[in-house]
């Protein structure tokens, strides 16, 4: 026991002394740590990120992460909302008809029969709602500082996984947050997101000036874009409503993920085979 | 009227701490977090609060500021160097063992103060309670009492005496 301690203590000395060495020596390459200076892409996208002189590259939010994944590269985080979006689909796919209503209706699965002591009960209840106003003030102000749909939408999640976990599956399912409102919210979330991408086509399609799909700020040639501000308050066009489109798709997807893999195997196992349906 | 005083309750607790985590009051923080506290307190009024009642009551609020303060400038600092001097002392005299708490407080979050008290002071975790027995298995450092009524009077007495008065 103790000769295997000191073996993994030795190696992890090895490990820190050789790395040193290979850096020191510059043995993985010439900057193999971040560079002093900022290169110059990313002193690019700083200098536009909210640059009102700029009107042709800004994209008007303070935080180049946001403006970056919403708008510069903002394609590809919708193909990301779609792989994660078919995903979903997926899991929604094997688990087709299997539903807990039967089991719901079942007098012992009633409220007080599962989860952890009330000691555990009661701290959940206190921290569910202040967990959505959390997770709220990430998606909103995901434009103005670190942040945004996907992580709000992530902690906003917490909330009925603490209750499946503290509680029960069942007193989530008979407090309303079942398979179905969550579906309607991811939805929604989706629908939102998909129109925000053309809304500047509907614009320019109204007003006949030029616009493109997934527009942010005018451009040069498509002089319509979202306002950046509304009364003087910065929302940053597109990244704002974005934001919150995707905090609701996230929330309701990471939900109903949750409330899939906490449904028991028997049950699971009943529908799949046939000998159960609804 | 019961529903409304309950949304109305969690509305300004959301909203409260909405604010203190954005670290701003402009007008934008100020109306997303009115749309946000409401539709979080509709929708986790029933969860929250059972009694909205008490909410009015407004010296609560008053025992629960001197509590805190009492809490955390005297009772925790205490256990902290009490704890403190027995992993410093060279014999280290502890005297561990699990002792069964009763108490007397009605509602859940006073029990819940209770036991997040015990615990969060160190050399005392609360290791399970039983509501059906009205009582907490205390693990304790230094378990100088094992009867239960004598070990309340070490482990949780003066936090059931606030507890008793915030939410009780």
């Amino acid at each position: 026991m103790r000769i295997k301690k000191l073996l993994v203590l030795g190696s992890l000395i090895l490990l820190v002394l050789t790395f040193s060495l290979a850096f020191a020596r510059g043995a993985l390459g010439y900057y193999p740590l971040p560079l002093p200076r900022v290169r110059m892409l990313a002193s690019w996208y700083l200098y536009t990120t909210l640059n009102p002189q700029y009107t042709n590259f800004t994209a008007m939010s303070p935080v180049a992460v946001a403006a970056i994944v919403w708008d510069y590269r903002g394609l590809d985080t919708l193909f990301e909302t779609a792989v994660f979006f078919l995903a979903v689909v997926g899991a929604l796919t094997l688990m087709r008809g299997v539903t807990l209503k039967s089991v719901l209706n079942n007098a012992n699965n009633k409220d007080n029969n599962y989860g952890l002591s009330l000691i555990s009960k009661t701290a959940a209840r206190l921290l569910t709602p202040l967990i959505i106003a959390v997770s709220a003030s990430i998606a909103l102000h995901g434009h103005l500082t670190h942040g945004g749909g996907f992580q709000g939408g992530s902690a906003a999640a917490v909330a009925p996984l603490l209750v499946l976990v503290i509680f029960s599956v069942y007193f989530l399912l008979s407090r309303g947050i079942s398979e179905k409102p969550m579906f309607m919210l991811w939805t929604a979330g989706l629908l939102g997101i998909y129109l925000t991408t053309l809304a500047a086509v509907f614009i320019g399609l109204l007003t006949g000036l030029n616009a493109y799909v997934f527009q942010n700020q005018p451009k040069f040639d498509a002089p319509v874009g979202l306002p950046a501000q509304i009364s003087g308050t910065l929302i940053s066009g597109s990244l704002f409503f974005l934001n919150i489109f995707e905090y609701l798709a996230v929330a309701g997807e990471f939900t109903l993920v949750f409330i899939l893999l906490s449904m028991p195997e028997e049950v699971v196992k009943s529908f799949i085979s046939g000998e159960t349906y609804e | 009227m019961r529903f409304v005083g309950k949304v109305l309750g969690v509305f300004f607790l959301v909203f409260i701490i909405y604010v203190v985590f954005s670290g701003s009051v402009s007008a934008y923080d100020l109306i997303t977090g009115v749309l946000v506290a409401l539709a979080t307190s509709v929708i986790t009024a029933n969860l929250v609060i059972s009694n909205p009642s008490k909410l009015i009551q407004v010296w609560r609020l008053g025992w629960l500021l001197i509590y805190s303060i009492r809490y955390f400038f005297v009772d925790e600092v205490r256990a902290h160097l009490d704890v403190m001097r027995r992993i410093l002392h060279p014999k280290m005299p502890i005297n561990p063992g699990i002792v069964k708490v009763p108490y007397e407080v009605v509602s859940d979050y006073a029990m819940l103060t209770i036991a997040n008290s015990i615990t969060n002071t160190p050399g005392t975790v609360v290791v399970d309670v039983f509501p059906e027995e009205k009582a907490f298995y205390v693990h304790w450092i230094n378990a100088v009492a094992t009867e239960s009524a004598e070990a309340r009077k070490h482990v949780s007495e003066v936090f059931e005496r606030f507890a008793k008065r915030i939410f009780d």
